[in-house]
Formats: C-alpha cells, sequence, structure tokens
C-alpha cells in the first residue's frame, strides 16, 4: 500500500457525517485492495507515481474561483471550490420540479435514499472511487421530479487552485419521463489533485443528455467518473471531450438496468507534450434489448500517451442486444502512444455486437488533395486533424457547448506539433 | 498567338511511380487561352501527368523540365504550384469528413490571396461568392456545410471540383477524366462551367478517354498520349477520327515499325 493512500485512510477515519455508512464501507474494501501497479490490469499503462508523490492538500480555507464562462450558455450553475460547495454560486431560482442540495441539507429518509442509490451505480472495483467514498468532501444531491422536462442545463464546475485536493461527489437522479442535461467540468490550476465522481440514475421513460469536459492540462492529477444506470426506456447521450494531463483518468460505467434503454457515448481526445489520459468504458447490458452506440477516438502527438480500454458485457438474459463499439486513432508522432484494447464479453446468443479500433497516421490523399488547393502542408495537418474529431463535434446535441469547444479544440491542434 | 509567351512549356519529361517509368519523352507548349485536349488509351499516363504536375508524392520526375510562366514548377511544393495559378481537377475527389466544404474552400481562397499579397476576404464576403458559385454549377448551397466531397454522389463531387475552379480562378487547370460517371445533363453542366472560365489568360487542359466531352468543351488542340508520349498532335478534328477509329493503331505501329527495321 502506498503511503499516499496509508494518509488518505488515517483522514477519511476521522470523519463522522451523514455519509458514515459509506465512508465505513469503503474503508473496509481498501484495506484490502492493493495498491495498482504495472502488473494491475486496470492501471498497466497508467502508472499512479503522480499520486504517490502528490504534494497536493486539502485547502479549507475559502478561495475566490469562478468557472469559465461559455457564449450562449445559460446553465444552472453548481459550483466546487477545492472541493468545498460554493452556495453563493448556485443558481438562484431553478426551474420547478429540480432541486440542488447539499447531502448534509436533506432530511434522514433522503439522506437514507441517497445513500442507498450510492451503493447501485458506481461499481466498487474503482479503487478511487472508494478513495472518493472515503474522503468525499461535500456531497451534492440533484433530482428532477417525474415528468420534468428541464430545458436549462445543469453544470456541475469542479474548481481547483494551485496546489489544492479536492473530493467531490454528485448524484443526479432523473425521475420517470424527466429530461435533463448535465455538463461536468473540472478546472484546475497547477500541482492539484482531485477525484470526481458523478452518477446518474436514469428512471424509466427519462432521458439524459450529457457532458464531461476534462480540459484540464499541465501538473493536474485528476481521476474521476461518470457512471450511468439506466431504467426501462430510459436515454442517455454522452460527450465526453479530453486533453491529458499528467494524469487524467476516467470511468465511465454505463449499467442497463432496464429494457430498451439507449445509451450513445461519443469520446474525444487530444493529447500533446507528455500528457496522458487514460479512458476506461465499461457498458453492462444486464437486461433484454438494450441499445448502446460508442464513438471514441483519439489524437496523440508529441510523446503523449492515451490508454483505452472499452468493454462492453452481455450478461445471458440481454437477449435483442445491439452494442457498437467504434474506436479510431491517429498518430502525429512516433514517440507518441496509444493503447486500445476493446473487450467484448457475450453471454447471450440473440445479439449483435461490433467492435473495430484502428490506430492510424494521417489520410496521406486528403493531405494532398488540400495542398493541390494551395493550403500548406502543416495547415492541412491541422484542418484534417480536426476534422477528425469535429465529426464528434457535430454531433453533440447543444450547440452553443459545440460552438464552444471547436476554437479551443482547433487551437490545440493548431499548438501540436506535428513530427 | 505564336508571339505569346507560353503559359506551361514540358520539355522532354520522364516520370516514374514506384520506380515504373510512365512519362517518357512528353513535350507540350501551352499558350495562355488555350485549351488542349489529351486523349489516349487507358495506362498510357494521362492521369499520371497531372499528377505529376501538381507534384504529388510518390511521383517522381527523372529527367525534363517544366515551366509555369516561365517558373521552374518541379521545384515546387504542392501547394506552391496551386498558387502559381495551377488547378488540378480530380477524376477521384477525396471525401474529408469533419472539414466543412466552405471551410475548405475558404482555407484554399485564404492561402492562394496571401500567396498574392492581397488581403484576406471576410467570411461574410466570401459565403456571397461560394453562394454565387454553387449556383453557377448547380450545387444546392446546403453543400457548403457539408464535409469535403462526404456523400456527394460522382456528378456532385465534379460540380464541387468545379465549384473550387470558379473561386480560385487558376491560370492552368488540369481537368483529369472530368467526364467519367457523368450523364449527359450532369456532362453539360460541367462542359458549361467550363465554357464560363475560358478566357484569353486561361489555359485548360481536358483530359479525357471519350470524345464526348469535347463536342461541348471544344478544344483548339488534340494530342494523343501513349505509352508516356504525344505521338500525334491536330486541331478538334483529331478527336472526331479518334473516336472512329479508337485507339488499336496506337498498338499496331510500333509493330510495324519492328518488322519494317
Amino acid at each position: 500500500m502506498s503511503e499516499w493512500l496509508e494518509s488518505a485512510i488515517a483522514r477519511a477515519q476521522g470523519i463522522n457525517d451523514w455519509l458514515a455508512p459509506k465512508r465505513a464501507h469503503a474503508l473496509e474494501l481498501l484495506a484490502n485492495t492493493k495498491w495498482p501497479t504495472r502488473k494491475t490490469e486496470a492501471w498497466r499503462y497508467t502508472p499512479l507515481r503522480p499520486v504517490e508523490r502528490t504534494q497536493a492538500k486539502v485547502i479549507t480555507d475559502k478561495v475566490e474561483l469562478l468557472p469559465v464562462a461559455i457564449a450562449g450558455l445559460s446553465a444552472i450553475e453548481l459550483v466546487f471550490v477545492n472541493g468545498q460547495f460554493d452556495q453563493t454560486q448556485l443558481t438562484k431560482t431553478l426551474p420547478e420540479g429540480v432541486s440542488i442540495s447539499l447531502g448534509s441539507d436533506l432530511d434522514t429518509a433522503q439522506q437514507t435514499e441517497a445513500l442507498h442509490t450510492f451503493s447501485t451505480i458506481k461499481p466498487e472495483r474503482h479503487i478511487f472511487g472508494l478513495v472518493n467514498d472515503a474522503l468525499a468532501q461535500d456531497v451534492v444531491v440533484v433530482t428532477v421530479a417525474e415528468g420534468v422536462e428541464v430545458t436549462q442545463p445543469i453544470r456541475i464546475s469542479s474548481l481547483l487552485s494551485q496546489g489544492a485536493e479536492s473530493h467531490t461527489r454528485v448524484q443526479v437522479t432523473l425521475a420517470a419521463g424527466s429530461r435533463l442535461t448535465v455538463i461536468e467540468d473540472v478546472q484546475a490550476q497547477g500541482d492539484s489533485f482531485n477525484t470526481a465522481f458523478v452518477e446518474y440514475k436514469v428512471a424509466a421513460n427519462a432521458s439524459l443528455e450529457h457532458y464531461r469536459f476534462a480540459l484540464q492540462t499541465g501538473s493536474n492529477v485528476s481521476i474521476g467518473g461518470s457512471h450511468f444506470s439506466l431504467h426501462d426506456h430510459a436515454k442517455m447521450h454522452s460527450t465526453l471531450v479530453g486533453f491529458g494531463s499528467e494524469l487524467s483518468r476516467l470511468d465511465t460505467d454505463i449499467i442497463h438496468a432496464g429494457e430498451f434503454a439507449d445509451a450513445k457515448l461519443n469520446a474525444m481526445y487530444l493529447l500533446d507534450g507528455k500528457e496522458l489520459f487514460d479512458l476506461h468504458a465499461t457498458v453492462e447490458h444486464a437486461m433484454p434489448n438494450g441499445k448502446t452506440e460508442e464513438n471514441v477516438r483519439c489524437i496523440v502527438a508529441d510523446r503523449s500517451r492515451a490508454i483505452f480500454n472499452g468493454r462492453i458485457h452481455i450478461h445471458r438474459d440481454a437477449q435483442k442486444t445491439l452494442a457498437e463499439l467504434n474506436n479510431r486513432n491517429l498518430l502525429l508522432s512516433d514517440k507518441a502512444e496509444i493503447n486500445t484494447k476493446p473487450e467484448l464479453e457475450i453471454y447471450a446468443d440473440d445479439v449483435k455486437c461490433a467492435h473495430g479500433a484502428t490506430v492510424a497516421q494521417i489520410d496521406k490523399q486528403a493531405l494532398y488533395y488540400l495542398q493541390t488547393r494551395g493550403v500548406s502542408r502543416s495547415k492541412a495537418q491541422v484542418m484534417l486533424n480536426f476534422g477528425f474529431i469535429n465529426e464528434l463535434i457535430d454531433l453533440m446535441p447543444n450547440a452553443a457547448l459545440a460552438e464552444w469547444i471547436r476554437p479551443i479544440i482547433r487551437e490545440r491542434f493548431a499548438q501540436m506539433e506535428v513530427k | 498567338m505564336s508571339n505569346t509567351k507560353s503559359l506551361l512549356t514540358i520539355k522532354d519529361l520522364y516520370a516514374s511511380v514506384e520506380e515504373k517509368q510512365i512519362i517518357k519523352g512528353l513535350d507540350l507548349d501551352i499558350k495562355p487561352g488555350e485549351v488542349h485536349a489529351i486523349m489516349g488509351p487507358n495506362g498510357a499516363g494521362k492521369s499520371t501527368l497531372g499528377y505529376v504536375l501538381s507534384g504529388r508524392d510518390g511521383y517522381s520526375v527523372d529527367s525534363g523540365s517544366v515551366t509555369l510562366d516561365g517558373e521552374d514548377l518541379l521545384e515546387m511544393e504542392t501547394e506552391d504550384r496551386a498558387r502559381a495559378g495551377l488547378f488540378l481537377a480530380f477524376q477521384y475527389p477525396v471525401e474529408i469528413p469533419g472539414v466543412s466544404n466552405l471551410e475548405f474552400l475558404k482555407a484554399s481562397v485564404d492561402a492562394q490571396r496571401q500567396a498574392r499579397g492581397e488581403d484576406a476576404i471576410t467570411s461574410a464576403d466570401f459565403l456571397k461568392e461560394a453562394k454565387a458559385a454553387c449556383k453557377q454549377v448547380n450545387l444546392p448551397v446546403a453543400f457548403l456545410k457539408r464535409g469535403v466531397n462526404e456523400g456527394f454522389s460522382g456528378g456532385e463531387k465534379k460540380r464541387n471540383e468545379l465549384m473550387q475552379m470558379l473561386l480560385l480562378k487558376p491560370k492552368l487547370c488540369i481537368l483529369d477524366e472530368t467526364d467519367s460517371g457523368l450523364d449527359i445533363d450532369a456532362l453539360q453542366i460541367v462542359a458549361e462551367g467550363v465554357n464560363s472560365q475560358r478566357s484569353a489568360d486561361r489555359s485548360f487542359i481536358v483530359v479525357t478517354h471519350y470524345q464526348r466531352l469535347l463536342d461541348y468543351i471544344k478544344p483548339d488542340f488534340v494530342h494523343v498520349l501513349s505509352d508516356g508520349k504525344i505521338v500525334k498532335s491536330g486541331d478538334a478534328s483529331l478527336a472526331l477520327e479518334l473516336e472512329a477509329q479508337g485507339y488499336a493503331w496506337l498498338q499496331k505501329e510500333p509493330v510495324e515499325d519492328e518488322l519494317e527495321g
């Protein structure tokens, strides 16, 4: 066990609040969990040295930080600053049927329910999920009432100042037939370390539009997850945009807990320098008639490293499942690294399941075509890289977010050195 | 006309693709405003010529010279050849999903204006020009928003090439089998577009297998390309002769030569 984990456990043992049963359970599991090494499959390509060496500390003094503005987006702002829920930044008037509460402010019955939900969505195999269970600072619970269609997105921002450590946790419940858009965003200054987990319960016929932006770069260490439980006829459409940092790791779990659920996940990550980004996406088809479509695209430049593990597990009863996983990667340098591993486990016999993973260099024919029109080779390369990712941006349902992220990605490509 | 300076001069050009020589001693001289048709059987090197002139990777010049407006074309990068006024309309235009046609067109025009030392065109002005060009080649304006050639039919791709030509206003256009895969209506639209661009300072090389296109685009000269060199040149009537005779005579002649020798 690492020193870092030992001290984390010691710190967690001192906390006594409404989450105590959850914390105790996590500590028990952590005590029996081996610190991941290169031999641990889930962490094979992502060394934890940056965590072992982190000097980040929980900062309890109040720090003023504001989330970046997104033009054209009018969102309900839910802001964590260094792990603390900033009530002053919470949008004052919430739409009818929407509630956003600090877990400690809930009544006992609500807390019991929230605790129960916590134990049903995020799988217990994520070691930093357990760390987050044990060390969670402020926990926020969001609910949307039955049949309520919320047009204003909720934006969950986790802001970290220089050298800060934070552990944030949000639970979002969409009651039957409701509709909601959630944007998760981490904005971290240097030498920070955070775990950020959000769990979504999407009840029958409810529909979730989800975004996760992991654009923090540099010396930040960020480990988190978005976990979804889909019930009968539930729908989700998720978009992930990631840049790398010293260590960025994200786990996505989609559980088809009901029939006829429909999940789409479009993920794109663009790495430069010595950055690392690791996405583990797991889909559990536990029930019949579910549908999943995953598109994961990655571009690596310089000496960066990308990891993708895409697991689709179709249980024995999950007949008539349709699942598709497509992973395409572009290498811009021969020192960059892509580790991709699609994993299909299929125990039902009447399913359609397809997967593909490709690693390629830039399309030479397209490059030549652009050059014959007078576009310089370097500019053409940037255009093609952008196009590769832009195909997925075009699929983002929220136009304001698409317009916001496009120039950010374009700028990143312009800076990437092609070797 | 003979006093006018040449726009393109190819002298004794030899070029190879992957070590296989395809162009074998080609000479061609084109003056501003002329339309030259290059005809010939499959495998004669027709498409190779366009690729060599545009500087495609993998197409290497073994010997000979090519000048455009007096400048050594072979010394230039592909993009600089385009900026110098060379335009190649592809037989099979490339699909580029994710890059919008409008972005692609604007980047091309911007690069060429910049190379000429002109100010960048504003997005609003460019959109106006692009819409007008769409109309001229009979492509719906919605095609500007789509990925470059993405999911376009054969005819739409050819019209998109033509639209690029309208916007880039090149000095020398090489149309590489622009007629292939087009029905008669699409062919007429493309031909009208080309004809509208004919002017005293713009020249064309029309590469084609069939005479049909030349009913609509009247060439000043017709050349027959065979085994990497021009074996016969004439005026527009040569195309009609070829139509009547086919290309079989090309294969026969060398054999007879051998017998005589």
